[in-house]
């Protein structure tokens, strides 16, 4: 077949990877102990937070982008909206805690349902169609949004989207607002995420995605209900975006419209197509480079005076590039 | 009613200018599929470049607006060489990510040039001639350069319109468009035909882009905003259909301003996403796409 999807060859990799099976286990386990034991470094590091922020940040991108290599890498439709769920979830949790006094441990589930809500809503007028309504939808589903959040000021209670001091979760008693805490708490957000998507990859679901991102006709043939399966990851992909906004609204305390713009929407994409989209690898490190670059032009920008949106240059280039080059993304050794 | 005579003439300027960048996304998805992102930042070079023309060379308007249609078409042509004909074969999901990193791309490198600050130099450089308004019967001002705009608009989507279907290179856009494998096993070179089609779809961007600077402002943003807005025309009247860009545009103009008039000016960008997802769920081939185009 001409068009023949690089995402399958990825993923044989990842399964062979699967099955010699302690090895990588054992991996695993130091690499997830190594994350476990980064606070305790960190403690004596001269900014030591700073540190701990940033790596706060790049799993939160992480579990983003691996919410969007649900949509975008297993089913193959392009989503260019995701900041949408990342809104949902941000508001439902912000303005169920300020506003209600809910707690965090409430407000979280329900914004997952309520991202997952607006997954099936947005998908399903774009079921019995192509790829290219699904990616317009989704588009206009996000900036419709971002100006609702930013007008409806009876809605959002401030101006400009502005929902201020969003309190932490509580355990025990203990309000969870230090660095190191933000830190373990969106590392399991992160590890449950990394564990659901892994689950479904490998499962009959995962297998039916990928059967619809290569031949959507094919697959159908083969008794696989199109848009059941697809509307499940619009579901699951909503959902996860969700938990990343209701985590992002406590963790960041005001949250504002301004940070939900289209182009958060294209970083997150960008992550996983550095990483090669269709696999939870290449989400996992296109969100480490990226997040962490951010920081880095973040402060390098300003050191050679250039405006700090000009970072989305080198963004788009990426696209472009990893496109035209390297379509399965760096990870893979095979180019095409 | 005077003022809700100059709203429906205001949405009609902006419905032409919105047409005449919705022939160009709907002119290249009717001839490779491609949803082209970075027609709207063509369109906003479109601006910068008359502004180049009129400040730093010191042109008059209508060659400054000759140029900055030569140099967009270029633009438009290299940008289809250098990232779009490579991918022709590959998935489309692959062409897509490519046409959004380009227009990323375009709009950064006008923020470094030029900076992030809205420029008004085209609209301080049009003439008295053009400042002149006119009263007409209901009491409604209208300028000379809305009145220019406006007959501008008509003559070029007319012209085009005779270039698709009474010309040889129409026909063979109108043939590429149906199935480029007969097109080219009849003898058409179907990457000529591409090739003019951007060329032509960024030369009518280009000069929507120069109509805007003399009406607004010009600034690095400005492709995105209308390029989305006139990407929801071509949408509305059926993607891939050029009278139905023309359709969509002016539609999309009048309900645009008059939305924004009447219900919430903060929504005024909002109403172009509603109008499009609405088409999207209850008409899917647009006003005047036929049903086939479902699949398309």
């Amino acid at each position: 077949m001409l068009n023949r999807s690089n995402v399958s060859d990825n993923t044989v990799v990842e399964t062979e990877g699967r099955n010699q099976f302690l090895p990588v286990s054992l991996k695993l386990a130091g690499l997830l102990l190594a994350l476990c034991l980064v606070p305790l470094v960190t403690h004596f590091l001269d900014r030591g937070n700073y540190v701990l922020h940033i790596f706060s940040t790049v799993y939160l991108y992480m579990l983003l982008a691996l919410g969007l290599n649900v949509v975008t890498g297993f089913t193959g439709l392009l989503d260019l909206g995701y900041v949408g769920f990342y809104l949902v979830g941000g508001y439902t949790a912000g303005l169920l805690m300020v506003r209600m006094g809910l707690s965090y441990w409430f407000a979280l589930p329900i914004a997952a349902i309520h991202g997952a809500i607006w997954g099936l809503l947005r998908g399903a007028p774009t079921l019995r169609l192509t790829g290219d309504y699904f990616a317009i939808v989704t588009f206009g589903f996000s900036e419709l949004l971002f100006r609702i959040v930013k007008n409806e000021e009876w809605l959002i209670g401030g101006p400009n989207g502005f929902v201020n001091d969003i309190p932490p979760p509580v355990i025990l008693g203990i309000e969870l607002y230090q660095y190191w805490q933000q830190y373990y708490h969106i590392l399991i957000l992160l590890l449950v995420t990394l564990i659901v998507v892994y689950r479904l990859q490998f499962s009959r679901v995962g297998r039916a995605w990928q059967a619809i991102s290569q031949d959507e006709e094919a697959a159908q043939t083969m008794g696989i209900g199109l848009y059941e399966y697809k509307s499940l990851a619009f579901a699951i992909s909503g959902a996860i975006g969700a938990v990343g906004g209701a985590f992002f609204a406590q963790f960041q305390v005001n949250i504002s419209a301004g940070v939900f713009e289209f182009w958060e929407s294209i970083l997150i994409l960008c992550m996983i197509v550095l990483g090669g989209m269709g696999t939870i690898r290449g989400s996992l490190v296109g969100a480490a480079i990226l997040g962490s670059l951010g920081e880095v032009l973040r402060i390098l920008l300003s050191i050679l005076k250039l405006p700090a949106d000009s970072r989305y240059l080198i963004f788009g280039l990426i696209l472009v590039l990893m496109m035209r080059f390297r379509p399965s993304g760096i990870l893979t050794d095979n180019p095409k | 009613m005077t003022l809700f005579l100059e709203q429906i003439i205001n949405g009609l300027v902006l419905g032409g200018i919105y047409a005449l960048i919705a022939v160009g996304y709907t002119m290249v998805y009717g001839v490779i599929q491609l949803i082209n992102f970075a027609h709207g930042e063509i369109f906003m070079f479109g601006a910068y470049f008359a502004f180049l023309g009129v400040t730093a060379l010191n042109l008059p308007l209508w060659l400054a607006l000759i140029l900055s249609v030569v140099l967009c078409a270029i633009l438009g042509v290299i940008i289809d060489l250098v990232a779009y004909r490579p991918l022709r074969s590959a998935p489309r999901l692959s062409a897509l990510i490519t046409a959004i990193g380009i227009s990323l791309v375009l709009q950064n490198v006008a923020r470094m040039i030029w900076g992030a600050e809205p420029r008004r130099d085209l609209a301080n450089a049009k003439s008295d001639f053009l400042a002149q308004t006119i009263t007409i019967p209901g009491g409604a001002q209208l300028s000379y350069l809305d009145l220019s705009i406006i007959v501008l608009a008509v003559f070029l989507m007319a012209g085009l319109n005779r270039l698709i279907y009474l010309t040889r290179i129409g026909k063979a856009m109108r043939a590429c468009a149906q199935d480029k494998m007969a097109a080219s096993l009849m003898g058409i070179n179907t990457n000529i035909v591409i090739t003019i089609t951007f060329a032509l779809g960024s030369g009518l961007g280009a000069i929507a882009g120069i109509m805007v600077g003399m009406r607004e402002t010009i600034e690095p943003t400005m492709g995105y905003y209308k390029g989305v807005a006139a990407f929801a025309a071509a949408v509305l009247g059926g993607i891939g259909n050029i009278t139905g860009a023309m359709l969509g545009g002016i539609v999309l103009g009048i309900a645009e301003v008059l939305g924004a008039g009447y219900i919430s000016s903060g929504y005024r960008i909002a109403i172009a996403y509603i109008l499009m997802i609405l088409v999207i769920i209850f008409r899917p081939s647009g006003l005047l796409g036929r049903a086939s185009a479902k699949r398309a």
